[in-house]
């Protein structure tokens, strides 16, 4: 009996036999209360205030109008970026989904034995999971050089580590069953894995990869502002000479881009499923 | 020929699955081993293929020592021995031929396996053992889409199609039907005497083990306590199987 059952002591419900059952007390009231506590002292740490939001947020507006109507004129020099956009994002994607899969087995325990190699590929995907996009880009610039390259190693290491643990998560939570008979019939674990755990992973794996495809494309546009190549490159260029029309039009191109790109890959996951 | 020679299993909990097992059973037999549920059924069944390794004794199938086999040896001394579980084990979002040739696998090289080209002598030999169990028709329907009976068959056929001697069946029927139940014990049946397959299995149906099995293992605290023909069984054997307090129950 824990804390909160002395404090807040179970109902006891009689039944006409005389039975007597103790239904504990709901436990979401004070969670509740944690969370507007938890709310409130963040408030207080960052300094928000809404008063400043009221008296200067007309300001967004002030920029935003002056994106409208957009520099048509500009387009024709979108193209190029916004292509290397997309290509930063799909070769990115496929590297880090393909590299994630060894990664994702080693990290599944249902898979390997060993605790050690479990754990030690766990920390590695956590590891390169807390490694924020931007910061890997710029470090890949100092490494590839500026460019798209540099970009495309980022969003595929970001990928790598998010299909990296969406994966293992997968692979956890199949139907063992299969991959006993296979065992049973005399096949090794990689065959066994190929026939047994593959088929029932492969439609929510590719969901996830292309779930990660559509969120990339989106990250890949302000890679640019670290210089690795693609849409953010002139979104920071016109930011800074306060060519909010130009700025406007990037960002209608990008949204159709994104737009199209969920859409499809939608399209595609409802079918997975 | 399946040789136990005083054969225990103690599990690493100290829970004792086997206790000094010495059975002999001959190629081309049927045989159901009863028991209550934790009396060892599914860890003697389990021992002959090494799913579950004895601590003592010796046990050969065949000649061969099972408890010295290791990697490679191990697989190619499985495959000659086919195994049913009582939750089927399929992967079940796959068609059922894919199923079936899954028992093909072992023997292919690996980029077959992993581009799924299994050449046409499997797939061949996959339908003709779909066509054994009576469901060929169902060979290009997904496997989640079959009832139980029709799921245990496709292992059936999985199973045929690794062209075994022996077929060990871990409570096969437990998960269906009366009816259907008798179906598939009619489908072990003739697998065992059309093709002189071995069959051993666990079952907790008295009833179906008597007319079914023509000889019958009773097994208790892991120790065999009856090892006869059904024809003999009567209501002393599964007394002393069964402990005297389980007759009609243990027929549910």
């Amino acid at each position: 009996m824990g804390l909160y059952d002395k404090v807040f002591p179970p109902r006891a419900m009689k039944l006409a036999s005389g039975a007597v059952v103790e239904e504990k007390r709901s436990r979401a009231p004070l969670i509740l209360l944690l969370l507007v506590l938890a709310c409130a002292l963040s408030v207080k740490v960052t300094g928000f205030r809404f008063a400043t939001l009221v008296s200067r947020g007309k300001e967004f507006f002030v920029i935003l109008r002056q994106m409208f109507p957009p520099n048509m004129g500009y387009l024709p020099k979108i193209w190029k970026p916004l292509w290397d956009t997309i290509k930063m994002s799909l070769l990115g994607s496929f590297a880090g989904s393909v590299l994630a899969v060894p990664f994702a087995i080693l990290a599944a325990s249902n898979m390997i034995s060993s605790k050690v190699v479990v754990q030690l590929a766990r920390l590695f995907l956590s590891l390169v999971r807390t490694l924020p996009t931007l910061v890997s880009a710029l470090i890949a610039t100092y490494i590839f050089g500026l460019g798209t390259m540099a970009g495309t190693f980022a969003i595929g290491v970001f990928t790598f580590a998010y299909v990296g643990k969406q994966l293992f998560e997968q692979i956890e939570t199949v139907d063992m069953g299969p991959f006993e008979a296979m065992e049973a019939m005399g096949a090794g674990k990689t065959r066994a894995f190929l026939s047994a755990v593959l088929p029932q992973v492969l439609p929510a794996y590719l969901s996830v990869c292309l779930f990660c495809l559509e969120g990339n494309v989106r990250y890949a546009s302000i890679l640019g502002y670290v210089g690795a190549g693609g849409l953010g490159l002139i979104l920071n260029e016109k930011i800074g000479w306060r060519e909010y029309d130009s700025v406007g039009m990037i960002l209608l191109v990008l949204f159709g881009a994104v737009l199209v790109i969920e859409l499809v890959s939608h399209a595609i996951r409802k079918r997975l499923t | 020929m399946i040789r136990f020679e005083n054969v225990s299993k103690v599990y690493p909990n100290g829970v004792v699955g086997l206790d000094g097992v010495d059975l002999e059973i001959g190629q081309g037999e049927f045989v159901a081993i009863i028991g209550l549920s934790g009396a060892g059924k599914s860890t003697l069944l389990r021992s002959i293929n090494k799913m579950h390794d004895i601590t003592a004794g010796s046990l050969t199938v065949n000649g061969c020592d099972v408890h010295t086999l290791r990697g490679k040896g191990l697989r190619k001394f499985r495959r000659g021995i086919g195994m049913i579980f009582q939750s089927f084990n399929l992967v079940t979002r796959t068609t059922v031929i894919q199923n079936v040739l899954t028992a093909r696998v072992p023997e292919l090289p690996l980029w077959r396996v992993v581009l799924g080209a299994f050449p046409k002598c499997d797939k061949l030999l996959a339908l003709e053992s779909l066509e054994q169990v009576g469901i060929l028709d169902k060979a290009y329907i997904r496997a989640d889409q079959l009832s139980g009976g029709q799921q245990q068959r496709v292992a059936l056929a999985r199973t045929l199609a690794q062209k075994p001697q022996i077929i060990l069946a871990d409570e096969p029927v437990a998960a269906l039907d009366p009816v259907t139940a008798r179906q598939v014990m009619e489908d072990f049946v003739k697998i065992n005497r059309e093709m002189g397959i071995t069959i051993l299995l666990n079952i907790h149906h008295v009833e179906l083990a008597l007319t079914y099995a023509s000889r019958i293992i009773g097994i208790r605290a892991g120790k065999i306590v009856y090892d006869g023909p059904s024809g003999e069984v009567d209501q002393g054997v599964l007394d002393s199987i069964y402990g005297g307090n389980v007759p009609a129950e243990a027929e549910g």
